[in-house]
């Protein structure tokens, strides 16, 4: 018997094709990382600090209910949609609310001072003073996805490549359709934010780097770093046809652009002060939040392939 | 007392020596350790800055100004914390710690142009306690 499961062929589409998938998603996840500084503000200013880090363990488990659904979903975008906003909740109230909690409200740190006279607060509150202590950990996460056999992420290939693992791990054991793409978005989402803020806490520690030279230095390599970084992977993100594949993409590629704005807002170059201070730039800080908006619905309505509203497409089977 | 002339000069050589030595020297400016949080003296900054620091870390910054508070009474009284707010008047509410921190911070909220040193004064004279002149 020979059974045969048709798919419909994908619409056609002008618009999304590349570069258009690529450089939507990547401007799309850029403004992602500005925004969720505004929500945590927005969060803490409507339920009052208190209230906030109160909730917010409960508040994150909505991020693993989303997940749950996530999981169970067959389609492909929904899945990646769900992770990477999952993500988003579960880092903001299970690590950003819930260190700040202990930081500010339960060690009683106090925070770095900056200026010539060091008078002025710094931006690296108590709670990121605790994240910066988490790298060691950080790296012994990442051994797990650098010694897996079945990680498809290209920086892990690449670094298995070259550390000579790639015969002895083996084959991958899973296909495409083994895998769920909700709890691998979550899990990078959170990998890469965690990534990219431990980058910039290391820099930035002034134990570690000084103030002087080798603190411009070392902010400037990493600018210079995160910029052929986010711009090699750009090029590669703007040839992708799948909106999920590019989305999944996107966020390394995102928030690895974003270190260059933190590095530079430090060294007092630029600010980014419409995501920190929404108040104070009500007009753009809306017009930015409306864009995000625009491009999560545009990316939502753009025309998907078979494999990412979970048609999978079956080969002929022969009895 | 009467020295010789060659006991004199022996003396003001090194005597001198010490004196350009020490002249020389400028005082050191207070820093922090690199990575810690916080500033070096705690009772000798503006209110605004207690502030500022109050609104990103509350308890530790609090703790600090009690601590500094402390030392600041027990250098008036001889005696520890502890015994100071013992003494206090028996017919007000009693000095807890939450009530020694609030008023450190409510005076230098409403005075943003003081110095903590001042709150710790105000704080010190509603204890009872006479400052330093």
């Amino acid at each position: 018997m020979s059974t045969t499961v048709a798919t419909p062929e994908p619409a056609k589409s002008k618009l999304w094709k590349p570069p258009i998938v690529g450089l939507v998603t990547f401007v799309l996840m850029f403004v992602a990382v500005g925004l969720g500084h505004t929500m945590m503000l927005l969060i803490e200013h409507n339920l009052g600090r208190e209230t906030t880090l109160a909730v917010s363990p409960l508040l994150g488990f909505t991020g693993i209910i989303m997940l749950w659904y996530g999981v169970k979903s067959k389609n492909e975008t929904f899945q990646t949609w769900i992770g990477f906003f999952g993500a988003l909740i579960v880092w903001m109230c299970w690590i950003e609310f819930f260190y700040m909690w202990y930081g500010r409200m339960n060690f009683g740190m106090l925070p770095r001072m900056d200026g010539v006279d060091g008078l002025e607060v710094s931006g690296t509150y108590p709670e990121y003073m605790i994240m910066g202590s988490t790298v060691g950990t950080l790296l012994m996460m990442l051994c797990f996805y650098t010694f897996d056999k079945d990680t498809r992420c290209n920086m892990f290939l690449w670094f298995q490549d070259k550390l000579g693992l790639r015969e002895a791990l083996g084959p991958s054991t899973k296909t495409a359709k083994d895998r769920n793409y909700a709890i691998i978005t979550f899990m990078e989402t959170f990998f890469v934010l965690w990534f990219c803020y431990s980058w910039n806490l290391l820099t930035f520690d002034p134990a570690l780097m000084g103030k002087g030279t080798l603190f411009v230095g070392v902010n400037l390599a990493s600018v210079f770093v995160a910029t052929v970084w986010a711009g090699f992977c750009l090029t590669r993100l703007i040839q992708y046809k799948r909106t999920a594949t590019a989305l999944r993409y996107a966020i390394p590629v995102g928030n690895v652009a974003w270190v260059n704005v933190e590095i530079l807002e430090k060294l007092d170059l630029m600010s980014h002060a419409v995501f920190i201070d929404p108040w104070s730039y009500k007009l753009e800080a809306t017009v930015i939040f409306g864009a995000f908006l625009t491009l999560i619905f545009l990316l939502v309505l753009a025309p998907k392939k078979p494999s990412e509203v979970g048609a999978r497409r079956v080969s002929p089977v022969t009895e | 007392m009467d020295l010789s002339p060659a006991l004199k000069l022996k003396h003001l050589v090194p005597a001198l020596g010490l004196l350009l030595a020490s002249a020389g020297a400028t005082a050191e400016k207070l820093v922090m350790p690199a990575g810690m949080g916080g500033v070096p003296d705690i009772g000798a900054i503006p209110c605004e800055v207690y502030n500022n620091m109050m609104r990103v870390a509350p308890l530790g910054t609090r703790h600090s100004l009690i601590t500094w508070s402390a030392g600041y009474l027990q250098a008036i009284t001889g005696k520890p914390l502890q015994e100071v707010v013992n003494a206090a008047d028996p017919t007000r509410p009693a000095w807890t710690y939450d009530r020694l921190g609030d008023g450190l911070t409510e005076f230098c909220a409403a005075n943003p142009k003081l110095g903590t040193r001042d709150a710790v004064a105000s704080v010190a004279k509603a204890l009872g306690v006479a400052p330093a002149p």
